[in-house]
């Protein structure tokens, strides 16, 4: 080959690499997504088939994958997955870096903070031009939502604090009904009495509770227990927080005592209280709709200490309200994200696929957002649906007008971790709840 | 010309010359560390002042809002019970795991200091930790410490000793981390030490067996001054690296139990991302800067003062 020839070769190339480089540009518009739910690449990386994936993180997973394989519009949606317990300081970092995704994940409870600031889309327009129907929205999702008449986030589902129970422990300790549900304690004495007769008839602690490495959890309890009593914690329009309170008190002592007697495993952190759980180390999980699912499949394993013997409820009412804590998941569009037309409407599309499988999503565990899907047999045939429905309607979160409530529920729940770990007099717990916390919602 | 004015002439004209040559290429020189001062102004200097005066603003990290407050944040930090113990905590870690570094780091080294493969494997193995980032190392020492599940409590189980939750102890939790940090960064002490033997002069020792030291008297009499620099070069080296412990604390304890392992980078860390205060995240993180530069001060002081000796 001659120099002559050599350079029309390379300019040939580079030519052609230039001209078809556009059109493929062209032909995708790429949205990113930043979310938690976990990684799972390996297990549901080339997944389309959602009916396949289990788990939240199998779902969404196989749920893009099947949204990027089927759209019409050239859209890829490329996700970002972030670890959640450090998912909204990236997502700050992120912001301050002007690095905004098209869209993002968001706790209901979160996001007030960012609309308050005009860092979110309103997306009611959006959502008309695609179809998505916001009457068609549960009660408890339009809640969290849809603030002063403009819809901020399309919800995707709704959770809470629930009661995962080890049924084998528990028939053996006695405390199971003639249909094998279990006895579900209805107040304090009741609690107490059933986990002495549970620790004596089987030698290991009633609860599996997250006391370490996570603070939210003993917040989610805590929240619950004050909320069966009727109680308010936050005065002065959300600005300050009043530890005073007789529920406070009545929480706190009930947490206490179930640790100081031994009745709730001790030292477990979010993977160890999961473990032991699984293991047939404690006779109830404390946790959240997102890991039914994979509760489910674990009683269904033969061998299993868990083997058909797992049912879930709403965390037991020990007062005299029926109340859990309850949160949910949305999707955002934050402003900057979205580049140009395209991708907005790249985004929007996706934000319609995610609804229209919503059902899909609710396989997790999680209440779908959908009135039409709530009301659904084919929800109400997965199991232990019916026994958490009434979620809907006795979900209790913090009050929306309270600022930071990210930062007021780690506050909260490392004082009473404090209190099992160290401790701490619950008197003094209360003191520097107020403290800590007063100082960040009272500006 | 006699010789003696040729060689008076010759030396005038070279001084001429170098007088000349330092004018010509005093700016010309400067242009080579140009870069460097660039990149110092850019990266540290504007950003330090830049973060003066943000601690001297009330800064909402999301919304970007900013008020003038003064000295506000600071006089907030000092009667702040989380920030105090966090201090104390910083200043803890330092001390335990700094005399470690050099006593094991040195231990390490004196006993690795010899040709062939074994040396050189247990130097490898000792260095490899190194390059594990904090993720990788913190899940591993997760999972060594899990409690009832974990290899600790395997291991403590099986002589029949209850299992230990060394990570939920308001006691243990930061000499815990300390442990997990010397474990993780042990090599680069080692390395350095390493070098310094190996610059000792080998007809040093020889006179020393020649004389019948013992090898406590050669050690303490010979390596120890020997390498005394680079005592202080790792002593300071960890002062600085220890002073901002964060991602071992973050991952294993969140700062917790009772705020007993939250170091001073966690709560700029959760005071700026978590609660959004820009402004008090930056104050401290100036508390941080004089504390460090403090200690290092002192260090430098205090090596100059020994080395004058």
């Amino acid at each position: 080959m001659t120099k002559k020839s050599l350079i029309k070769s390379i300019v040939g190339v580079a030519l052609a690499a230039a001209l078809t480089q556009p059109v493929a540009a062209q032909q995708e518009t790429e949205v990113t997504l930043s979310r938690f739910f976990g990684s799972c690449e390996a297990d549901y990386g080339s997944v389309a088939d959602v009916t396949k994936a289990r788990g939240e993180c199998g779902i969404i997973t196989a749920l893009v994958n099947k949204f990027n394989t089927t759209n019409e519009l050239g859209v890829v949606v490329k996700p970002q997955v972030a670890e959640w317990a450090t998912y909204y300081d990236q997502l700050t970092a992120r912001l301050a870096a002007r690095d905004v995704p098209t869209i993002a994940v968001m706790h209901e409870s979160v996001l007030g903070d960012f609309v308050a600031r005009k860092l979110v889309e309103p997306l009611d327009e959006g959502f008309e031009q695609v179809g998505i129907d916001t009457a068609n929205f549960t009660e408890q999702a339009a809640r969290g939502t849809i603030i002063d008449g403009t819809t901020y986030a399309m919800p995707f589902d709704t959770w809470a604090w629930l009661w995962h129970f080890n049924l084998n422990l528990f028939e053996q300790a006695g405390l199971t009904q003639a249909d094998g549900s279990p006895v579900l304690p209805k107040n304090p004495d009741e609690l107490l009495i059933q986990a002495r007769q549970f620790k004596d008839a089987t030698g290991k602690p009633y609860f599996g509770w997250i006391t370490a490495g996570e603070s939210v959890a003993p917040t989610r309890t805590f929240l619950t227990l004050v909320n069966q009593q009727g109680g308010e914690l936050f005065r002065d329009n959300g600005h300050r927080i009043d530890m005073q309170g007789k529920e406070a008190d009545i929480a706190l002592n009930l947490m206490k005592q179930l640790w100081n007697e031994g009745h709730i495993k001790q030292g477990l952190d979010y993977s160890g209280a999961q473990q032991a759980y699984l293991n047939g180390d404690v006779g109830i999980n404390v946790n959240g709709t997102w890991v039914i699912d994979n509760f489910v499949a674990a009683s269904q394993k033969a061998g299993s200490p868990l083997e058909d013997g797992y049912t879930v409820v709403p965390f037991a009412t020990l007062y005299d309200q029926k109340a859990v804590f309850a949160d949910g998941h949305s999707w955002v569009m934050l402003k900057g994200g979205a580049k140009n037309e395209k991708e907005r409407a790249g985004a929007l599309a996706f934000l319609k696929f995610l609804w229209d499988h919503n059902y899909e999503w609710s396989r997790t565990g999680h209440l779908p957002v959908s009135k039409s899907i709530i009301d659904s047999e084919e929800f109400h045939s997965l199991p232990f649906r019916t026994n958490i429905l009434e979620i809907s309607s006795t979900g209790r979160t913090m009050p929306s007008n309270v600022a930071r409530q990210r930062a007021v529920e780690t506050i909260i729940g490392e004082e009473i971790s404090n209190m099992m770990l160290s401790d701490k007099p619950a008197d003094d717990v209360k003191q520097s709840i107020e403290k800590r916390v007063n100082r960040l919602i009272s500006k | 010309m006699t010789v003696a004015m040729k060689v008076e002439a010759s030396a005038d004209r070279i001084q001429a010359r170098k007088r000349g040559a330092r004018a010509g290429q005093r700016w010309g020189n400067a242009l080579f560390i140009l870069p460097f001062l660039v990149v110092y102004l850019l990266m540290l200097v504007i950003p330090l002042f830049k973060g003066i005066w943000i601690s001297l603003l009330e800064v909402d990290m999301l919304s970007n809002s900013a008020d003038f407050v003064g000295l506000d944040n600071y006089v907030e930090l000092f009667s702040d019970e989380i920030f105090i113990g966090a201090v104390l905590n910083t200043f803890y870690f330092v001390l335990i795991s700094t005399p470690v570094f050099i006593a094991l780091g040195l231990a390490l080294a004196l006993a690795l200091n010899r040709p062939g493969r074994t040396g050189a494997t247990l130097r490898a193995i000792f260095f490899g930790s190194s390059v594990l980032s904090v993720t990788i190392v913190t899940l591993v020492w997760k999972l060594v410490l899990m409690p009832h599940h974990g290899m600790l409590a395997n291991i403590t189980e099986s002589v029949g000793l209850p299992s230990l939750s060394l990570l939920t102890s308001e006691t243990w939790a930061l000499p815990t981390i300390a442990v997990v940090t010397v474990w993780w960064i042990i090599g680069l002490p080692m390395m350095l030490f390493l070098a310094a033997l190996q610059q000792i002069p080998r007809e040093i020792y020889e006179a020393a067996a020649l004389d019948n030291a013992s090898r406590w008297r050669t050690l303490w009499s010979i390596t120890l001054p020997s390498i005394r620099r680079t005592v202080a070069l790792v002593a300071i080296i960890e002062v600085i690296l220890q002073f901002q412990l964060f991602g071992q604390a973050q991952l294993m304890t969140q700062g917790g139990p009772n705020n007993s392992s939250r170091p001073i980078v966690q709560f700029i860390y959760e005071a700026g991302f978590r609660n959004w205060e820009l402004g008090y995240a930056a104050a401290a993180s100036q508390v941080l800067f004089a504390m460090m530069l403090v200690a290092m001060a002192f260090q430098v002081w205090l090596s100059s003062r020994k080395q004058a000796y």
